[in-house]
């Protein structure tokens, strides 16, 4: 597939991200935030956050459970925009000290998991 | 903001001096001899959250449970009969224990070793050459364990002389009954090991006081104004139960982002009623180890289940009406999830590094400040068990 046609219409800013943030599973897209760069993740944050009201618009307007694969990309770019939220815009210069012991409480179980295999965080 | 400044009034100390102000002892937090009698006199004797009536939803549904404090696995499952009952996961030919996986729908459970065979329902159906026992089947049925629901929540009890669960609960029950996980059809939820008493662990959630050290940047809605360390409005208690109402701070510093995604999980819970709950803003301790709060945005349970003097095991559990009905829905739930465990990791920094400073013996005594008033009630209530059961026993408490 071409890589410029992987996400929705309107959302080809965020086509760079996908590969780092088009994560299935909750625990695999908290498990990147942790891996990833500071500069990963605010160029994520500075580049998405934006995007976040059109892509859930556009996303609201259609079925979860059929979602085409484009879409499906686009919702688990916003869902590891969340956790890169919190690391960019709430815990900062925190974020470092904090994501060793984030690790130790492990997610078990997600409402976003649905139909999605579990991964070992 | 001109009203934030009168929006707080603080709980004067002298009305919570009937809990005591004295020193706590430090053994009680760290002692494996006191641990010892905590297990047999609180836990072996508490109602124990274990599950919700949303894991077993039809016939044959099953969950495994792990209860470090009774050495115990159980097994609870929905008979086709419809009744939810719990059971040792034990088989009563020789012990094997009968189901290794953690969740799962069956209407039969067998063990590998000689394949007796069990109903949900906990009756022996079949066992290979069963007539050269000279045994009943309804002698050989599963072992039952005392299981009673509230507000969706599963509880069980190892006593047999326990009171019922409502009983037990108290006036609290009905509160129970209007919290969001009252009508959860589904949940997330993460879990943690942690090197530290199940007290110490569990009084880290009962106090306000470390929020604006602790949570600086991660609790930061919470705390502000007049009310800088995010005390609660009021507190309550009834029998070995305790509650609070959490502040709402009139100017919280929500950020961009944060609050984006706060807006996005409204409508959904909006639609299901949830807003219009009498104690979303509540905080409810059940007796030992478990508390329920009602924020409906981002309801959830916590309970420290103890494994040793010095290690225990806590479960996060978000409550949530349906599933993801939507993406606003599923992202507003998600971010939720992890908001929370930001907060939380934060915290287990803290008590594993108590637990660290208690374990020496150092300290005769630690202390608590009125407003680390249900710490303290906690400590009084495991203690006049522990006290009473010492001197059963004719030990030194």
């Amino acid at each position: 597939m071409n890589q410029a046609s992987t996400l929705p219409g309107g959302f080809s800013a965020l086509e760079p991200f996908v590969a780092q943030w088009g994560l299935s599973g909750t625990a695999r897209r908290a498990a990147q935030r942790t891996a990833s760069s500071p500069e990963a993740r605010e160029a994520f944050f500075e580049a998405a956050s934006p995007l976040l009201e059109a892509a859930l618009t556009w996303l609201d307007d259609r079925d979860l459970a059929t979602l085409p694969p484009a879409g499906r990309r686009l919702m688990d770019l916003m869902l590891s925009l969340g956790h890169v939220a919190l690391a960019v815009e709430i815990q900062g210069p925190d974020e470092v000290k904090s994501a060793v012991w984030r690790d130790r409480m492990r997610i078990d179980r997600s409402t976003a998991d649905q139909g999605i295999s579990s991964c070992s965080n | 903001m001109p009203d934030a400044a009168s929006s707080f009034q603080r709980i004067p100390p002298d009305e919570l001096a009937w809990l005591g102000t004295g020193p706590i002892p430090a053994r009680a937090y760290h002692d494996p001899a006191y641990f010892e009698l905590e297990r047999q006199a609180v836990f072996l004797k508490s109602w124990i959250h274990v599950a919700h009536v949303c894991e077993l939803p039809e016939p044959g549904c099953f969950v495994r449970r792990d209860l470090e404090f009774a050495k115990a696995s159980l097994l609870i499952a929905r008979g086709k009969d419809g009744v939810l009952r719990a059971f040792h996961n034990v088989c009563t030919h020789r012990g094997t224990q009968l189901v290794e996986e953690a969740s799962g729908r069956q209407s039969k459970f067998t063990c590998p070793y000689h394949m007796w065979t069990y109903g949900a329902d906990g009756a022996l159906l079949s066992a290979p050459d069963f007539e050269a026992f000279h045994l009943d089947k309804p002698a050989c049925a599963l072992p039952r364990v005392a299981l009673q629901e509230c507000g969706g929540m599963l509880f069980v009890n190892f006593d047999p002389d326990a009171p019922p669960l409502r009983i037990w609960l108290g006036a609290y029950a009905e509160r129970l009954e209007q919290m969001p996980a009252a009508r959860a059809t589904t949940f997330s939820q993460y879990s943690y090991e942690i090197d530290a008493n199940w007290k110490l662990t569990y009084d880290n959630f009962q106090e306000n006081y470390h929020l604006r050290f602790i949570h600086p940047r991660s609790g930061g809605a919470g705390i502000g104004g007049d009310n800088p360390f995010g005390y609660p409005a009021s507190l309550g208690f009834d029998g070995p139960h305790r509650t609070q109402r959490i502040w709402s701070n009139p100017a919280p510093d929500l950020k961009p982002f944060q609050r984006a995604a706060a807006m996005r999980g409204l409508p959904a819970v909006a639609e299901q009623g949830l807003l219009d709950l009498p104690f979303g803003r509540d905080y409810l301790a059940f007796f030992p180890n478990l508390f329920v709060i009602g924020t409906p945005t981002q309801p959830f349970s916590h309970t420290v289940y103890p494994i040793s003097a010095d290690r225990s095991r806590g479960v996060v559990r978000l409550y949530w009406v349906g599933e993801d009905g939507n993406a606003s829905t599923r992202f507003a739930r998600e971010y939720a999830l992890a908001q929370l465990r930001d907060i939380h990791c934060e915290d287990i920094a803290m008590i594993e590094r108590g637990q660290k400073g208690l374990a020496s013996g150092a300290l005769d005594h630690i202390h608590f400040q009125s407003m680390e008033a249900l710490c303290r009630h906690l400590f009084n209530e495991v203690d006049s068990r522990v006290q009473a059961h010492a001197r059963a026993l004719g030990e030194r408490p």
